[in-house]
């Protein structure tokens, strides 16, 4: 089983047990749509981030992610900077324009709304990488085992992950077989052509993966895949206390930003 | 070659009511290797960047096509193959995940809606489809001018799809029997509630975590209307070639569990 | 026969993405009618180095000409007018809801006429002897079978040259024998055949040039009767010359490879009472 996006090392994040880490990971993912007070949603990142130094995971990796996602974070600001039906007004750009639902002003509470909201995102990207790159895929599906996720979802998972590589090959060759056959459209320079092309690609794919899948099935029936039995595993997760005292750490703090969130801190 | 057998009798065959090995080894009658590679399929799917989003650096990806014509490939058990196949797209391939942890949401609705339907199990379905609606005009950003064109006009056909039952009929028997015509209007009504749903999820995803407000989908409303015609447009022609193949290979997928000699 | 280049590559180097060197300079020349092998262990580049020959892949570096055309920048689509490539998995080739389709898509492509695509369908049909098969799902042929209609779908091109990439693998004798009747007769016919193989037996019988590859490079190219002579050379690249050869050359009989059983009566048989004396037209290195 290939471990996707691991990196193996030695700190307090990565001996954790994996159902703590994914306790974890959804508390911050709920913590962070509590809130729409950008410093609130500031000191999440720092926690987030501070987890990742923690872990020692390569913090430029942070950037490479939202990279892709730059462009909507500044669509997200600047649509609540300039729509957002604020008070306070901070700043005169023109006269209103009703047309478009402008006010005129900047105001305070759209530029705050605004920097929660891409805060938000930076979060909602940056969450998954403390499990996935601290966590062995072993010890992740074994996690989801435990946490009684059916053991079948964990195989289709693993399944998945160990064969799409042949698949991509597979793509490649058949790419490459529609050119010999005179299919020209790969190579077109006009977009819709090419990405016709692309789909044309995923039918005999379709076709030749369920056809293997028929020797995939047989595999499995003779491993006894599906025998009435109770299954044991080869590595064993065992709660310490310190997952005890993260899990706890964890439920309280969701109870606390819960209860802020009810007495309307943490809100614009 | 004869598409049409008129012994075919079309109905939902009832569940094994004992457990065996073979029953625990499938999902929804369709067997976990097929579920697995389904999943492969549709990562590696994801890997293909397709169209751009607007804004964005992330990119729409070939797994759209796949999401689309899951639910009449797999039968509700789409939902189980897709969420599979997203979870692992979204720790390798990050652009077309465009809510982190939650991105999986969206092609397992898709394949989810589409695969009740295509079940017959059409109750289910508009319940899920009844939700999906919910979740975008609940949110107070769905009231703004204009927003309720935005799931029109495929979550249109996507309701008439689930909800006439002689539309829903008409379009599973097509499929079913291999009707060499009308078989891709049909499948073309089924990738639309497909992708339909996937679409309202991702929208209702946007609006709940980043609040984008009508100022940006308004304008870009006409050019969503073109993605999601392109996609589905494909998805019918992928469709079609898949289904005709499956069929004839015998390969095991959906319909068989749907038709009954 | 004139010999009229084909293809033509000069120090060809190619360097995958991922840092690979597959080909380091190689230089070879294919002349229009051969009947050419390309083997080596998995690895050796000989699958990079025909990859080259329709455009799949570009060299990293060095000159590749095919047909009089510039293959490094020549259109895939162009190339395959000239250049019909058989894959090792059929499967990868098909893709159409018949056979009759499958078989017509290529001229299509291509731009031929109606009634021209329609006139190349059914030679090719027949040729290949498919009729049977005419309106049937590719998806649901036997192996063999698919096999045939991969080749059908590269002789509907009409192209000048066929590759074949391992083209007996997965089948049983009768099936490889089918298969290989199929390339002599377009062979027969004129047309330049190119294959690649690690079955040693099949270049034996049907090859009249080999060309050995090793870690990118073309080790040993020579007719089958002296190529085979290389036995040591041979066996630190993983290839085996077929039983009898390896036999003859154990008796002692090295001046030149015995390829096949006649070849081996021959030698055997007391001179003279030979009732075949050379040529059947199979195996033997006439030309």
């Amino acid at each position: 089983m290939a471990d996707v996006g691991y990196v193996q090392k030695d700190t307090f994040l990565h001996r954790l047990d994996a159902r703590t880490k994914l306790v974890l990971m959804l508390a911050i993912l709920l913590v962070v749509l509590v809130f729409t007070n950008p410093f609130y949603v500031l000191a999440i990142l720092f926690l987030v981030l501070g987890a990742w130094a923690l872990a020692k995971l390569p913090l430029n990796m942070v950037a490479d992610i939202f990279k892709y996602f730059t462009g909507i974070a500044v669509i997200i600001f600047a649509l609540q900077a300039f729509f957002y039906p604020g008070q306070t007004n901070l700043l005169r750009i023109s006269n209103a324009i009703p047309a478009i639902g402008f006010s005129g002003y900047i105001t305070v509470e759209g530029v705050m709304y605004g920097l929660a909201l891409v805060l938000r995102l930076v979060v909602i990207m940056t969450v998954a990488p403390l499990l996935v790159m601290t966590t062995p895929m072993s010890d992740l599906m074994l996690a989801l085992v435990k946490l009684k996720i059916p053991y079948r979802f964990a195989f289709i998972l693993t399944t998945a992950m160990s064969l799409f590589p042949s698949i991509q090959n597979r793509a490649e060759l058949i790419q490459q077989a529609q050119l010999c056959r005179g299919v020209g459209d790969f190579e077109s320079g006009n977009f819709f052509i090419r990405l016709r092309a692309s789909a044309s690609i995923l039918t005999p794919l379709i076709l030749g993966a369920f056809r293997d899948s028929q020797i995939l099935d047989v595999a499995m029936s003779s491993r006894a895949f599906g025998a009435p039995v109770q299954r044991t595993y080869l590595l064993e997760s065992h709660f310490r206390r310190a997952d005890y005292l993260f899990l706890a750490g964890c439920l309280l703090s969701l109870i606390v930003a819960i209860i802020l969130r009810l007495a309307h801190f943490g809100v614009v | 070659m004869n598409e049409t057998n008129p012994t075919e009798k079309i109905d939902e065959v009832k569940p094994a009511p004992v457990r065996t090995w073979q029953s625990r080894g499938r999902i929804f009658g369709i067997p976990i290797s097929l579920i697995a590679i389904w999943a492969a399929l549709f990562v590696a799917a994801s890997a293909v960047p397709a169209l751009p989003v607007p804004g964005m650096g992330g990119m729409i990806t070939v797994n759209a096509i796949m999401t689309a014509i899951s639910g009449v490939v797999l039968g509700p058990a789409a939902a189980v193959a897709n969420a599979a196949g997203a979870i692992i797209a979204t720790i390798l391939f990050p652009f077309g995940a465009f809510f982190g942890p939650f991105s999986f949401v969206t092609s397992t609705m898709g394949g989810l809606v589409a695969g009740l339907t295509f079940a017959n199990r059409w109750k289910l379905a508009g319940l899920a489809e009844i939700i999906l609606l919910a979740s975008w005009f609940v949110n107070p950003a769905s009231w703004q001018p204009y927003m309720y064109l935005v799931p029109l006009p495929y979550s249109l056909i996507a309701v008439l799809v689930i909800f006439i039952k002689p539309l829903r009929e008409w379009a599973r028997h097509q499929i079913l029997t291999q009707n060499k015509l009308w078989m891709w209007p049909a499948l073309f009504l089924f990738a639309s509630t497909g992708h339909a749903a996937e679409y309202l999820t991702t929208n209702s995803l946007t609006n709940w975590l980043y609040s984008l407000t009508w100022q940006y989908w308004i304008p870009t409303l006409p050019y969503w209307i073109g993605v999601d015609t392109v996609i589905i447009i494909l998805a019918t022609i992928v469709g079609v070639g898949v289904l005709i193949g499956l069929h004839r290979a015998r390969l095991p997928h959906a319909s068989d569990l749907y038709i009954q000699k | 026969m004139d010999r009229e280049s084909m293809i033509t590559v000069e120090n060809l180097t190619h360097v995958y993405p991922n840092g690979v060197e597959a080909l380091c300079g190689v230089s070879l020349n294919v002349d229009r009618g051969e009947y050419l092998a390309i083997v080596g262990q998995n690895g050796s580049g000989k699958t990079t180095l025909a990859k080259h020959f329709n455009g799949l892949l570009r060299p990293t570096q060095g000159t590749i000409k095919v047909g009089g055309k510039d293959a490094s920048k020549a259109r895939v689509s162009e190339l395959s007018r000239i250049i019909g490539y058989v894959f090792q998995n059929p499967d990868d080739m098909l893709f159409c809801n018949s056979v009759e389709e499958e078989i017509g898509f290529g001229p299509r492509m291509i731009g031929c006429s109606k009634d021209e695509i329609q006139r190349r369908v059914a030679e090719t049909i027949q040729i290949l002897g498919l009729e049977s098969l005419q309106d049937q799902h590719p998806f649901a042929l036997s192996l063999g079978d698919r096999q045939r209609l991969a080749v059908a779908c590269a002789l509907s091109m009409q192209p000048e040259v066929f590759v074949f990439d391992e083209p007996t693998t997965g089948q049983d004798y009768f099936g490889g024998q089918r298969i290989m009747e199929i390339i002599d007769r377009l062979h027969t016919s004129g047309k330049t055949i190119i294959i690649i193989t690690h079955d040693m037996q099949m270049v034996a019988e049907h090859a009249q040039r080999v060309v050995v590859m090793s870690g990118g490079k073309i080790a040993l190219d020579a007719p089958p009767a002296k190529a085979f002579t290389q036995i040591e050379l041979l066996e630190k690249l993983s290839l085996r010359p077929p039983q009898i050869t390896r036999f003859a050359f154990q008796m002692g009989w090295t001046d030149r490879a015995i390829l096949n059983i006649r070849e081996m009566c021959d030698v055997i048989r007391p001179q003279g009472s030979s009732p075949i004396a050379g040529n059947n037209g199979r195996g033997g290195n006439h030309g």
